[in-house]
């Protein structure tokens, strides 16, 4: 039988396109440091780290040897993960299993990505370092040098994105105007939350509307930025966590799912079977198992905030959907009433979420940390209006339907 | 606050460049099969005997079954568009793929709108995804028909497969 487990601290840094003041090991322990103090837990407490970001961005191949000394972790156990877009949400499950087995009492997790490091935008260096075999297996795929070119032209995760978001349109009636939507209120949340990235304080549809288009729908204003950042979360067993803080941030459930590798530049030689790029089934599957580890029947009345990975607007509403937060295709109709503003019937990213603020390997430990402030009620100025009981946290990578789902509560869920 | 000894504006920067480009990898036996096939301009696809699924171009397993995908099958030249996307002119400087300007070493020309989709073949039950070719931005649309475009003289590779153009 597992230990119940609980977040009793959460730390990060701010983010901006480029932390030109510190360097990487400087900035992830801000993130560690701050995290530490927010769980009033001296270093020596800490039993282990699990430490990610996205594999080679940066160009720093090992960076926990380089970090290690950093934050503390000298002769004791580091685990490093690295699962693509998804990382942060693994690296903080990752801590959670050996708290939960009662291998350690107390764990740090930490997330970061530096991508001004990189010279070349879109921290290329590390694209690459992961493209590059992920393009050969394009090329194995069936496609040819010259349209495999012209089909990277459209981007590495936004190429990925648009297909999903040209299916869901076409599939829930939803529109380009939808996407704009979102992309103002994550830009419109960011300004309420004081680490966020993009903070636009009352921006419109209207403003992303006049941003020029990328690669249709998307436009310019609905792709998320490049972030420097980290963040951190204290994982501690429960007699700790009654100990150190008046209402820790419970994990009740999770789980990460993939299904069969659903577009293009897939690991396996050949054509896919998913015929839908939104359909996210490992998504789904993720959801469902960890609502019921959760022990929570409906979804739609028992989740009272959710953090939604979405890099791209999209994404928003098709993983709250897959989330089972709101029936199949209606998630914009809700967006439009006003339903996943802040002080919405379900707040979607009252963070401004991953569309505001994206330093990528940080960025799914965020979302399960922003869960972590809701349900504490440290989120500040963007803390929904509402007592929070339940939270869903989701991140999205991998190759491109890896899904990580975590569920975080006031209360253990037994 | 972190390890900071001290405030500063900014850390000292080394430049320095990481050579990624020297790798090879090797392809499998089914994409021998399949530019074997592209030569013959016929698209190759593999049944799974689980689903039934026919998958182009073959792969070696099924994704949900599991299960080993050795029978063939030639599918129609033709087929049904099910998803698109549509690029902005693209034009020198602006962009790098693979570490090189696609419009300098001329695989996309200057002002080009690539229009990569994917295409459902008739007697398939996957996406394909290649280039939409000769054909007006504007028209383009999901369900739209399609036909492959083969390279006038098919070397048995895979640029033999060109693209898809509007029947």
């Amino acid at each position: 039988m597992s230990r119940n487990a609980a977040i009793i601290g959460c730390g990060q840094t701010k983010h901006s396109s480029k932390r030109r003041d510190v360097n990487l090991a400087e900035m992830v322990s801000e993130a560690v440091y701050n995290a530490l103090e927010d769980a009033q837990v001296s270093l020596r407490e800490v039993d282990a780290f699990v430490v990610g970001n996205m594999q080679g961005f940066g160009g720093i191949a090992q960076p926990e040897q380089w970090l290690g000394d950093w934050i503390g972790a000298v002769g004791k156990p580091v685990i490093r993960i690295a699962t693509g877009g998804t990382t942060g949400g693994s690296v903080g499950q990752g801590a959670y299993y050996p708290v939960a087995s009662g291998l350690h009492d107390i764990v740090v997790a930490v997330a970061w990505e530096k991508h001004s490091d990189s010279k070349e935008a879109g921290a290329t260096t590390g694209l690459l370092h992961v493209g590059l075999g992920n393009f050969f297996h394009a090329a194995s795929y069936g496609l040819s040098l010259k349209n495999l070119v012209a089909t990277s032209a459209v981007g590495a995760a936004a190429g990925v994105a648009v297909y999903q978001a040209v299916f869901y349109m076409h599939r829930s009636g939803c529109s380009a105007e939808h996407f704009d939507m979102v992309a103002a209120k994550a830009r419109r949340n960011a300004a309420k939350n004081k680490y966020a990235h993009l903070q636009w304080p009352g921006c419109t549809p209207e403003d992303i509307a006049r941003t020029e288009i990328i690669a249709y729908p998307f436009r310019y204003g609905h792709i998320c930025p490049a972030s420097d950042g980290a963040s951190a979360i204290v994982v501690a067993e429960e007699s700790l966590a009654r100990k150190k803080t008046r209402q820790p941030a419970w994990f009740k459930g999770l789980a990460a799912f993939s299904d069969e590798e659903n577009q293009l530049q897939s690991e396996n030689f050949g054509g896919v079977g998913v015929l839908d790029p939104c359909e996210q089934k490992g998504c789904w599957i993720s959801a469902t198992k960890a609502y019921k580890m959760a022990g929570i029947k409906d979804p739609k009345k028992e989740i009272d905030v959710a953090e939604v990975y979405q890099p791209f607007p999209s994404q928003e509403l098709i993983f709250a959907e897959r989330l089972g937060l709101f029936d199949e295709g209606t998630a914009w109709m809700a967006l439009e009433k006003g339903e996943t503003d802040i002080d919405g019937r379900m707040p979607l990213d009252p963070s401004g979420g991953v569309n505001a603020t994206n330093a990528i390997g940080s960025t799914a430990l965020q979302r399960i940390l922003e869960c972590a402030l809701q349900i504490m009620g440290k989120a500040e100025e963007h803390q929904v209006p509402k007592k929070v009981r339940n939270a869903v946290a989701h991140g999205w990578g991998g190759v491109t339907s890896y899904n990580t789902v975590t569920v975080l509560g006031d209360s253990p869920g037994r | 606050m972190g390890y900071i000894k001290e405030e500063r504006p900014e850390t000292i920067a080394v430049e320095g460049t990481w050579d990624v480009g020297s790798y090879h990898y090797k392809g499998s036996k089914l994409l021998e099969e399949y530019v074997k096939g592209l030569k013959q301009k016929s698209l190759i696809g593999s049944f799974c005997p689980g689903c039934g699924k026919v998958i182009v171009p073959p792969r070696n397993l099924c994704g949900r079954c599991h299960l080993i995908m050795d029978r063939r099958k030639i599918v129609s030249n033709r087929g049904t568009i099910t998803c698109f996307i549509v690029t902005p002119p693209i034009e020198k400087g602006k962009l790098k793929v693979l570490g090189m300007d696609p419009v300098e070493t001329g695989l996309i020309k200057e002002g080009e709108v690539v229009i990569p989709v994917f295409v459902k073949f008739d007697g398939s039950d996957s996406n394909t995804d290649t280039i939409l070719l000769n054909t007006d931005p504007k028209a383009v649309h999901i369900g739209m028909r399609v036909k492959v475009l083969w390279a006038k003289e098919p070397q048995g590779a895979l640029s033999d497969f060109e693209g898809v153009e509007p029947l």
